[in-house]
């Protein structure tokens, strides 16, 4: 497993494949060759946060994971599949107004990689709809999103109606942008803020601890 | 250019050009008094670029797109489809905060032309976002991979028969026109020709000509109210825009999450196509300088930030094609304004690589205190004031903020005081005490 790992957190996306192709082939447990696309995201993660890795190599990473996952689930067994257990519930939306999704996108994805249950509400969405999601789906965490300084507002309003509904104490709201600090989650009354998206990740693995 | 244009060293054109913006010919003023109010903000924005020690005062700049129309309380909408009410309102905001240079008005653009144009690279208001809103990009794979060679062997080709008709639906049609070169000779003229007279050609070329006269218009109403802000005393912060050639390819072609592939799958494309980019930006931004008479070309920079990339992307794939663009604006006469959007803790030594030019760089999320020491004496640079602030807090807290980013930022001579964000919207008190504050501390 060692020269996928290798493979893969050197982004040798060709290899990564050809390697997983043939360890199939040669009959190897597939739930030994996805720890290994798990032991490389690992790897990836730490050099993102060590700044050798920046957005290309996560999207590289995901997209790898993405395609290695769809090599190895006609092998795994449905009790394979479903046995991981995951770290809590994040739901993401973009808020209303704002239809920007790349840091959205990278966000699901990056959480999803590690062991979060995601579900993506997508762009432009309204508070009633997030709070209701969010209800329904028993989110322990919230993340919105917004790059526009005019997503302030609709952040601030999603943190009002969860506290309406009585969910305030019981899910943690999480913000991300490029225009986001300290002032606006005071203002928005979120509970953190970030502008990357493993930052994000690790405060939210912070609160499920 | 004036005579003797070429025996010029890069900076003296740039002063020529920088010179002739001061001088205002050609403006007629509301009075005497407004000229010299206009010639005092063109000096110190020029002495700025100049590194000038005999500035008197740091220039206040603040960037606006909807900013001016939602704080007058009219709607995005209004923005883009009122030129009246757009016209007006960017010239009450001037009247009333009195910064050194006036916001691009026509930069909101005109919604119907859009329209007319089945524009799908924006949404913007009434067309996928709400009315009180501002406009968005709406970023997607517009060139699939297989298009690089297209792009490369020949950027106005792919740029009319590929790109334009998938972002522009209405001049779907011009993707089957054959390429223009066949008018080269009169027996192989006809095919092209022909291509321009089917139906769905007609009709594309007729949605082109309709867009091109609502924008005439537009203008014609808007450009006015332009007259008034110049003749009020207030220079336009920029003549002409273009972009980072690795931007182009990121934002407006591949999309970012497919070009951060190409970045390991298709290398080689990239370099291709970004420096083939090169001239074609430069050309942009001069044209628009030489037309508005006003040598700052505005280059907001996107994909190259901290986080974006690693150091030695940068140093591979985006910094040399936009160091080539800045040079190539320079040797033209004009003031590359680069307005450096996120943060560029890790970049600042490649800045500093141009202060053998007039540039500008304008800061969002930059640490200031680090920008002075990398780049401070050797080019002008701006911004880093916090948009929160403007948006979230009160007028003291602004205040306190702008004399801590002068203290921290000014003192070369060569800062700008700005506010790291175009801004889609403002609040009256906070803004108010941001250009009372920057000229009560920022006087050398």
């Amino acid at each position: 497993m060692k020269l996928l790992i290798e493979a893969m957190v050197e982004m040798a996306e060709d290899k990564v494949l050809e390697l997983t192709r043939q360890y199939l082939k040669e009959g190897k447990d597939p739930v030994e060759i996805f720890r290994g696309y798990q032991a490389a995201m690992v790897e990836i993660g730490k050099r993102f946060e060590n700044n050798l890795y920046f957005i290309p190599e996560l999207i590289m990473a995901g997209e790898m994971m993405n395609a290695g996952s769809e090599l190895i689930k006609p092998h795994l067994s449905q009790s394979e599949t479903d046995s991981e257990k995951k770290k809590g519930r994040f739901l993401l939306a973009t808020v209303e107004g704002d239809i920007h999704d790349i840091g959205k996108n990278i966000i699901a994805m990056m959480m999803d990689l590690n062991g979060f249950e995601v579900r993506d509400l997508g762009v432009d969405v309204p508070g009633d709809k997030i709070v209701a999601k969010a209800k329904e789906f028993k989110a322990d965490i919230i993340g919105l999103s917004g790059l526009l300084t005019l997503a302030f507002g609709p952040m601030k309003d999603v943190v009002e109606k969860i506290s309406e509904a009585g969910m305030r104490d019981t899910v943690k709201v999480i913000i991300g942008g490029a225009q986001l600090d300290q002032q606006v989650c005071e203002h928005v009354g979120a509970d953190a803020w970030v502008t990357d998206a493993v930052k994000g990740v690790s405060q939210c693995e912070e609160w499920m601890k | 250019m004036k005579d003797g244009w070429d025996q010029l060293t890069i900076i003296e054109r740039q002063d020529a050009f920088l010179d002739q913006w001061i001088s205002a010919e050609g403006i007629e003023f509301a009075s005497e008094e407004k000229k010299i109010a206009y010639q005092e903000r063109t000096q110190i924005v020029t002495d700025a670029f100049r590194l000038s020690t005999g500035i008197k005062r740091v220039p206040i700049m603040p960037l606006t797109t909807f900013a001016p129309t939602m704080m007058a309380g009219k709607s995005g909408y209004d923005a883009m489809y009122k030129p009246e009410v757009a016209g007006q309102a960017y010239l009450d905001f001037c009247n009333i905060y009195e910064p050194d240079t006036a916001g691009a008005a026509p930069m909101l653009m005109y919604g119907p032309a859009l329209e007319t144009l089945k524009y799908v690279l924006y949404k913007w208001p009434g067309h996928g976002v709400a009315e009180h809103l501002s406009y968005q990009f709406h970023e997607k794979e517009y060139m699939k991979a297989d298009e690089y060679d297209h792009l490369i062997s020949d950027p106005t080709d792919f740029w009319l028969r590929s790109w334009m008709p998938k972002t522009h639906e209405a001049l779907a049609p011009l993707a089957t026109m054959p390429p223009v070169y066949g008018t080269m000779e009169l027996p192989m003229a006809g095919p092209w020709l022909t291509a321009l007279g089917t139906p769905p050609v007609q009709e594309a070329l007729k949605a082109l000509m309709d867009a091109g006269k609502q924008c005439f218009d537009w203008i014609n109403v808007l450009g006015p109210y332009l007259g008034q802000i110049a003749a009020a005393g207030f220079p336009f912060g920029a003549g002409g825009a273009t972009k980072a050639p690795f931007d182009v390819l990121s934002d407006s072609f591949r999309g970012t999450t497919q070009l951060m592939m190409d970045l390991y799958r298709r290398p080689e494309k990239i370099l291709e196509a970004v420096d083939r980019l090169v001239k074609p930006m430069i050309e942009t931004g001069v044209s628009g300088a030489k037309a508005n008479g006003n040598p700052i070309v505005f280059i907001p920079l996107h994909k190259g930030a901290d986080g974006f990339m690693s150091d030695e992307q940068f140093k591979k794939f985006y910094w040399p094609t936009l160091k080539a663009v800045m040079y190539g604006l320079a040797e033209a006469g004009c003031v590359p304004a680069c307005f450096v959007e996120g943060g560029y803790n890790q970049r600042l030594e490649y800045l500093a690589e141009t202060s053998d030019i007039r540039s500008f760089y304008l800061f969002d999320r930059t640490d200031m205190a680090e920008a002075k020491k990398v780049l401070g004496g050797k080019v002008s640079f701006g911004g880093g004031f916090p948009v929160s602030l403007i948006l979230t807090g009160t007028p003291e807290m602004v205040k306190q903020e702008t004399k801590k980013l002068i203290e921290t930022a000014a003192g070369d001579g060569g800062y700008i005081l700005s506010i790291g964000c175009a801004l889609d919207e403002g609040k009256h008190d906070t803004l108010k005490a941001f250009v009372d504050a920057g000229k009560e501390f920022g006087v050398y």
